[in-house]
This record gives structure tokens, sequence and C-alpha cells, in this order.
């Protein structure tokens, strides 16, 4: 570690702006948590192993555990604080928050914003679409059958249907 | 309570559902502190040593590095959760992953490679890595330097002792079982049997592996030290600290507000002790954060076990005598392996009280495996397994319904009790959750001829009662505030941390109840020790039923000071007065309405109602009754069982909130299921280290492997408790595995003795059955 490399970088994270001096070996998780103080996003592991880190990085959903803060840089970052408000929830925090989809609360930002790839990309999933999108992320409290019925709930709100 | 309940009974939104969502939570690891510096603890790689030098000179040479604890550098004071045993470093390491020392940093990187750079020497010991084999006399011991003034607390009323450091097992020697529980005479029960079953099981030793793994933040200024912390027993880190630092307690405070997961296993630590003598060694703010690994090893999950099982039975479905021995590989520490113990040989026993003949034997034994201690389902999760399989296996044999035959030998209501001489339960809904639950699964459809299905994947259905306490026993301590302050609003204030079970909401809405307000009018805080009251913290599925009744009568102490003042101001009898909305006014003049401010001011300005509930309370604990049923299908040629269905059915007095309770049955019976299928620790049986510490072959089900499950709850009441309730957190963990093999017997005729059922395990048992019927 001693001869790691510094570097200034910029981050594109939730539309602003952020540089940051890192070593070469700091994930994005890394920097997201301990230097810009971006918690919302969580670490269970460190290798890709639970998907409670994921972010999006130009709107694909990735472990920020096993992406390299470099190579981040010029890219879009979008984090679960960038998602949606207390004020202003997405539809997805939404339907989290109200019908307990979100226990310990430990992988659901990474659920979420697993979830919003897959509705950005397909906004009328089915159950299988659902389960097989948020495959890369585990839950330890839930079971998954809450978690499922939000992803739904949420598409369907985003959708219009009532 | 009686009438149209406010908001008891209704699956209001959890309150910290919105900050999870948005990811704005703060758990202890979230929290970054100004000139904060990042600790890391180097661990053991080996099984059992004796710590002979550690040399920091390498790693103090790299930039960045702060300071170093050794086993020199620490106070030699003894701490621990359940009782005083561990010192904050020791001259031994006991199992792969034990502390070694500690390194802090400027960040977290600097600091892992500084603990890669401290050199240790060891001198290595023979490590007891057999359970069964360690209880021999000529064994070497797991702990070979047992710290002095070490007492074994087992509770229960029974005294602390000395520990024998001679013999590994715990309290107990070769032929002498750390606890027995025994009634009648097993020799002549079955000589009374018309069928009698002998089996062995094995069962792995399991992670809870919450999600977050355990942090540590720590400031100590002027002789104050804060710890931000994830741990279930705040106040027992409190006194610990206080202890380990030479402080009094009230200049120590630990917050575990909010946990990410926690499952009865996040406890006083060393990690924690470290981060606070750290802070106050640096003099700045301190993190630790573990790995993966470090949450898989260093965390007092589920033991192993070995349970050798004697059943009969008579042709007219009465049991007749069960003789068990089990073996608990408990990992070096007391820990609660005796507690854990009295429970697994006494409450399958009440559960099956109609049996009169019963010797159980628990030799809990020290090794050096990881340590263990009480995971989802305590002590309940360790026994059904093999009691639930035989009896299903007996019930086979006298070709009896297994739930008739069951419900036979059940427990009811006033039976005196095993696991709790001189207590009897008052409601004991065993029967109607298995009824309930049979009639969810179409126990209807279930073949009474094993193996029925045509072809090679075959369907078979099946089930398991269960057992399990609501509030621990012995019992803990739960006080509960209740405020109403001079602006009117109601604060409820409780010691235990919300690990995910949302019980901060249930809580709240019992008290929201009293004062006749929505949940929404009622916040507070929970698990800070500066502004809460002592709890215990939320373990044995205590929350609901024990704090809940702290926080009842809390906030009846505080409604009733309420009506006091009220009837003063308002001139009229408190008998006369009602409370809701905010608001108090007599029933005769029900236009005059006063709000609770004023009531607040006229008390001075704050009305603080007090609760409590302990181990002199009457209403002590409650037992949840469940009936646990799975539907799968066995792939006789490639041994995969797919599990079609699962039902989960539960006495729970009643639901305060449904949706919370749901998600705390289908949670719990999901955990169940990676017990039953997937999950469990593989020890190098030459080292001891676990070769799968690691989310991908961990294991524990995703969200592909999770089936359909149902739950179904019971609501006939619980008399004991203001609202009826009895908790229900753990126990659908319970019944799965044995339903699962049960299930697994039906369909292909086949007993699955060993968890986790892995389909090698499953072949192995479809060859054994086809060379004994050759």
């Amino acid at each position: 570690m001693d001869d790691q490399e510094t570097h200034n970088i910029t981050l594109k994270i939730n539309g602003s702006v952020h540089r940051v001096d890192i070593d070469s070996n700091w994930t994005l998780n890394d920097v997201l948590r301990n230097r810009l103080d971006l918690t919302g996003t969580k670490r269970a592991c460190d290798y890709g192993g639970c998907g409670s880190c994921t972010v999006l990085l130009d709107g694909v959903d990735v472990y920020s555990c096993s992406i390299l803060a470099v190579e981040a840089q010029g890219k879009g970052i979008l984090t679960i604080e960038g998602l949606g408000t207390k004020e202003n929830l997405h539809p997805l925090q939404k339907s989290f928050a109200l019908s307990y989809a979100a226990q310990c609360g430990w992988c659901t930002p990474g659920m979420i914003m697993s979830a919003k790839a897959l509705l950005d990309r397909n906004p009328a999933p089915t159950e299988a679409d659902v389960r097989a999108a948020l495959s890369g992320v585990l839950c330890r409290c839930t079971g998954y059958t809450s978690i499922v019925n939000a992803v739904l709930e949420a598409a369907s709100v985003m959708r219009g249907i009532p | 309570m009686s009438g149209e309940l406010f908001t008891v009974g209704k699956s209001v939104a959890p309150i910290y559902g919105i900050e999870k969502a948005t990811g704005e939570l703060c758990f202890p690891a979230d929290i970054n502190l100004p000139n904060m510096l990042w600790m890391k603890i180097v661990r053991s790689p080996h099984a059992h040593a004796r710590i002979v030098e550690v040399n920091g000179a390498a790693a103090r040479r790299i930039p960045g590095v702060v300071a170093i604890l050794t086993p020199d550098d620490v106070p030699k004071v003894l701490f621990g959760p359940y009782q005083e045993e561990l010192y904050p470093l020791d001259q031994e390491v006991r199992f792969v992953g034990d502390s070694v020392a500690a390194v802090a940093a400027e960040d977290w990187n600097i600091a892992e490679a500084a603990a890669r750079a401290i050199e240790v020497k060891y001198e290595l010991l023979p490590a007891v890595l057999d359970a069964e084999a360690a209880i021999r006399p000529e064994s070497p011991l797991a702990v070979a330097f047992m710290p002095e003034g070490v007492l074994a607390r087992p509770g229960g009323g029974r005294p602390a002792t000395a520990i024998d450091a001679s013999s590994n097992v715990l309290r107990g020697l070769a032929d002498r079982p750390t606890v027995v529980n025994a009634r009648g005479d097993v020799a002549a029960g079955f000589l009374q049997s018309d069928f009698v079953v002998e089996r062995v099981f094995r069962q792995s030793h399991v992670g809870a592996v919450s999600h977050e793994p355990r942090a540590g933040v720590a400031v100590y200024e002027d002789g104050q030290c804060t710890l931000w912390c994830s741990v279930q027993d705040p106040y027992r880190l409190q006194e610990s600290v206080a202890q380990v630092l030479d402080l009094p307690m009230d200049s120590v405070r630990v917050v575990s507000t909010n946990l990410g997961g926690a499952f009865g296993v996040k406890v006083t630590g060393r990690f924690a002790i470290l981060t606070a003598l750290m802070a106050r060694q640096t003099g700045r703010p301190v993190k630790v954060w573990f790995s993966r690994e470090e949450e898989s090893l260093d965390s007092h999950n589920r033991s192993a076990l070995t349970h050798y099982v004697k059943a009969g039975a008579k042709k007219d479905g009465s049991l007749t005598a069960f003789e068990v021995r089990t073996f608990l590989d408990n990992g070096f520490w007391i820990g609660l392996g005796e507690n854990i113990a009295q429970h697994i040989c006494t409450r399958p026993m009440d559960l099956y009280h109609g049996c009169p003949n019963v010797k159980w034997e628990v030799f809990v034994v020290r090794t050096n495996h990881p340590t263990t201690g009480p995971y989802r389902g305590r002590a309940d999760a360790e026994s059904h397994f093999p009691i639930e399989s035989v009896l299903d296996e007996l019930a086979h044999a006298i070709q009896m319904d297994p739930i008739e035959f069951r419900l036979k030998n059940r427990l009811h209501a006033g039976d005196d009790l095993c696991s709790a001489p001189g207590k009897i339960m008052s409601t004991v809904w065993v029967e109607e959750a298995a009824r309930s639950g049979a009639k969810a699964i179409g126990w209807e459809r279930r073949s009474t001829i094993p193996a029925a299905t045509p072809g090679p994947r075959k369907k078979g259905i099946g089930m398991a009662l269960v057992i399990h306490s609501c509030g621990s026993n012995p019992a803990g301590t739960s006080e509960a505030e209740v405020v109403v302050d001079r602006e009117g609003g109601i604060l409820f204030f409780s010691g235990t941390p919300d690990q995910g079970s949302e019980q901060q909401t249930t809580l709240r809405q019992m008290v929201a109840e009293i004062f006749g307000v929505g949940l929404a009018e009622v916040h507070g805080d929970n698990a800070d020790t500066s502004t809460c009251p002592f709890d215990s913290g939320p373990f044995s599925s205590r929350t609901v039923y024990a704090t809940g009744i702290a926080a009842c009568r809390a906030a009846q102490d505080a409604k009733k000071q309420v009506l006091d003042h009220a009837a003063m101001l308002l001139d009229r009898d408190a008998k006369d007065l009602e409370v809701g909305q905010g608001s108090v006014w007599a029933r005769s003049e029900a236009s005059r309405k006063l709000d609770l401010a004023e009531v607040a001011r006229h008390a001075g300005g704050r009305i603080s109602g007090k609760g409590i509930h302990n181990a002199k309370d009457d209403n002590l604990f409650a037992y949840g009754f469940a009936a646990a049923f799975a539907e799968v299908e066995v792939d006789v040629e490639t041994g995969e069982v797919k599990i079609l269905r699962l039902v989960s059915s539960h006495d729970v007095g009643r639901a305060i909130n449904p949706m919370i309770l749901d998600g705390q049955i289908l949670g719990g019976a999901a955990q169940g299921l990676g017990y039953a299928m997937t999950e469990g620790f593989c020890f190098d049986p030459r080292t001891g280290t676990a070769l799968n510490q690691w989310f991908l072959d961990l294991r524990t089900p995703s969200i592909l492997d999770v089936p359909d499950i149902e739950a179904v709850v019971v609501e006939l009441g619980e008399p004991t408790h203001p609202f009826g309730a009895k908790g229900c957190s753990e126990i659908s963990y319970v019944g799965v595995a044995p339903a699962i093999a049960n299930a697994i017997y039906n369909a292909a005729g086949i007993r699955l003795t060993e968890l986790p059922m892995t389909p090698d395990r499953v072949l192995k048992a479809l060859q054994e059955a086809k060379r004994s019927a050759a």
C-alpha cells in the first residue's frame, strides 16, 4: 500500500461534480462512503458477493465495492441519495418504505438502485423479471416477497396505474 | 383491552421505513467524524496458540499508522456480554480469527496494511476441533490458560461458579454432562414401547450473516467516552467499557439505535472495547468496521451439534420415552452455552409433555472453533430438527397421522414445565396453529405412503410443531418511559435497539393506543444510554412481550398522571375523564377539551410515566407455538430438492402490526430455509479454518431460492400481555428444517439426518435406502 499513487479525480455523482484526492486502489464504495459521506450506499462484503453497495453507473447497476474510483471518472454515478428525498420520494422508495420491504435497511439502497435500473429498461416487469433483475442483491431479513411486491407496486405507480 | 382499537392491530407503516428507503438512516458504520482514525484488528491464523511476541516495528514505519494495541497494552480486566470472561486482548488465541492486536491509522487502507505488517510469533498448541473427542480426559484443552477469576453464570437462580479449566466440558466431565433433563424411567419406557427409533443427527455451525458488518465509532474526551456501536446490548457494553476503562458508568455513552440485522449474535465484544481503548490511547475518534470474513468468524453464531436420539411410542400414539445425548460445539468461551443447553433439553420435552420418560444430556464442549451464541431460534432451532424428525418416523411406524400423533402428546395450558419449574403457560394455541397450517398447505393431499409419486421427481408434504420462548428465561429487564412534554407531545423512550424488526413501531403503537392517538403522534428515542432507560436488548423474541409490558405500564402511568392533573383543572373525578387525540375531557362534558399541553404545564412542564418488566414479574414470559409445513419435489436422479411451498402457522396471541408480523414470519422462514438446505460453515478438520467465509459460498438464500411462503396467524390472545401479544420474530425459523426433512421422507422415503440437506446427502441417503432394500 505504501506504493499506492495518489490521484486527484473528478466524479459526477447525483448530478454534482466532486473533486477528491484518492489512492489508486480505493474503490468507488470507499470514496462514496468514507470521503464524500454518501453513506446511503452500503457495504456488506467487499467482493461483489451481496449487492448492498449497488449504484448506477451510466444507468447500469454495478457493485461499487468492485469498481475502482478511478474507473468511475467521466461516468454518471447515481446513488440512493440522488434518487429521491424524504419530501419527494421516488415511487420505489415509497413502496419499500410503506410496505416493510425494508426490514433492517442494509440491503435496501442496493435493492432499490437495482430495481431502478430494471424499471428504466423495463417499465412493466413480471414477477420473474423482478426476481432475475434483483438476483444480484441479497437480503437476510425479508424472504424477498415484500421486496418483489414493492417493485411491482412502484412499477404500476410509475406507469400511472392506480 | 376491549372494544375498537385505534392503532393496535393495524398494519401501519414502520417508523424507520422512509429513512431506510432514502439511505438516510444512520447506522454505526455510517458515522464519519473529523480527524477520525480507522482501526483494524489483527486476527489469529491459528486455531490455538500462545502469543509469544507481537512486534509492531514494521507497521509503525508505515506512514499514517498512529497507534498499536497489543495484549501488553490493554488493561487486564475481564468483561463479556454474559459473564466477565474475556480480556480485551489475551496471551492465548483460541480460534482462527481470534483477536491478537489492533492498529489505528489515518485511513482504512493504511490500517489494513499495518495489520498485515504486524509480526506475531506464536507457540502452537494442540487444537481441539472434535467436540465428541474433546470430552475425553486425555483430550488437550481448548483453553490452556484460563484467565483467573472467570465465573460461569448459568442464570435461572443457579449460582455462579468458578470454571473448572481441567475439562473441555463446561461445568462437567467426560461422564458428567453440562445439563441433564430427566423425568420418569426411560428404560421402563422403552420396554413399554411398540416401536423404537434410533438415529444420529448432525447440524452445521451456521452464521447469522447480518448484512451490516459490526461497526463501532468511539470518541474519548475529558474522561467521557461515547461509542456508536452495532450491538444489541448497549447497556451491557456501557458497563463493560466503564469496567475496562475504569470510568464511572455515567461517563460512558453507548448508542445502538439502529442495526443492520443482528439476529441475537451482535453482542458486546472485544472489537467494541478495543475501539474505546484506542480512542483513549490516541485522543482521536476511532472507527472499526468488520470485513465479511470478520463478521463470519468473530460473531457467536449457532453451534454445530450432534444428537444421539432414541425415542419410543405405543401403537395407540402415546410417546413412551425419549433418550437423547447432545454434543454442542461451543467454541472456547462460556458465552450462553449452558443456558442454550438448558433450553435444548427441556423445551421440546415441554412441547411433548405427554411423554412420561425422558433423559436428555447435553455436553457443552469447549473447542477451538469460533465462539457460538444465541442465534435466531436459540436452543429450539438446535433441538427441533432431531426431535421432529424422529416423531415423524414414529408416526409412520405406528401408522398414525403425524399431526394427530404430535397433538396426542402435546403440552396443555396449565401443565407444569421442565423448562421453567414452577411456571405454567396460560395459553398453548398449538393445536389451532397446526390445524390452520394443515388447511393452508392442503394436508389432505398428502399421500400416507412415502415415495408414492411415479417417476424420478417425487413430491411430498411434511410438517413439524414448534415451541419457542417469547421473553427470555432467565428474564432480562426492560424499563420504559413515556413523557408528555410541555407542547403536549407524547414521547416514548426505550433502551432496546431496532435491528430491523421495527419493534419501536410496535412498541409505539401500544403507547399510542393507550393515549388514543395515531402512531405518528408518538415520538422519542431508543437505545441511547444517555437518554433512554435500561433494557437488556432485543433477545429471545422478548421485545413485543416483555418490553411491551414495560411500555404499556409506562404509558398507563403517564396517562394516570395526565388524568389526575386534568381532574384538578376540570374539577372532575379522574374516573370520569377520557384521553384521546391530544386532549382530555369529561365524558359528561365532551365539548370542553383540555389540551395535553395545558395538562403537562399544570404538572410543571413534563409528565413522565415509568414502566418496568424484570425477573420478578408475575407475567414473566410466554411460549409461542407454531406449525411449519413444507411441500417439496425430490429429484431422485440428481438429489436436488425443490421447495415448492412453505406454510408457517403461528400462535401469536394477537398481532400488534400484522404487516410487520408477516414480515418477521416470512423472513424467519426464509432464514430457516437456508439452515435446512444450503448454509453451514465448512471447517478444515486439520486447521479449524472456516473455508466458506464469504457470501458466495455462505449460500444464504437469494431471491431465486426462496419459494412461496404463506404466513398463517392464529390470534386467540395471551392474557398476561396488555394487548394479548406474544413475540414472533424467531419461531418461524425453527420448524423449516424438520418440516422439509419430513417432506423429503414423504416424497422419497429417505431420512435426512444432517443439516444442511444438500444434494450429495440426498443422493447418499437414496443409495443407502437402495442398498438396504436389496
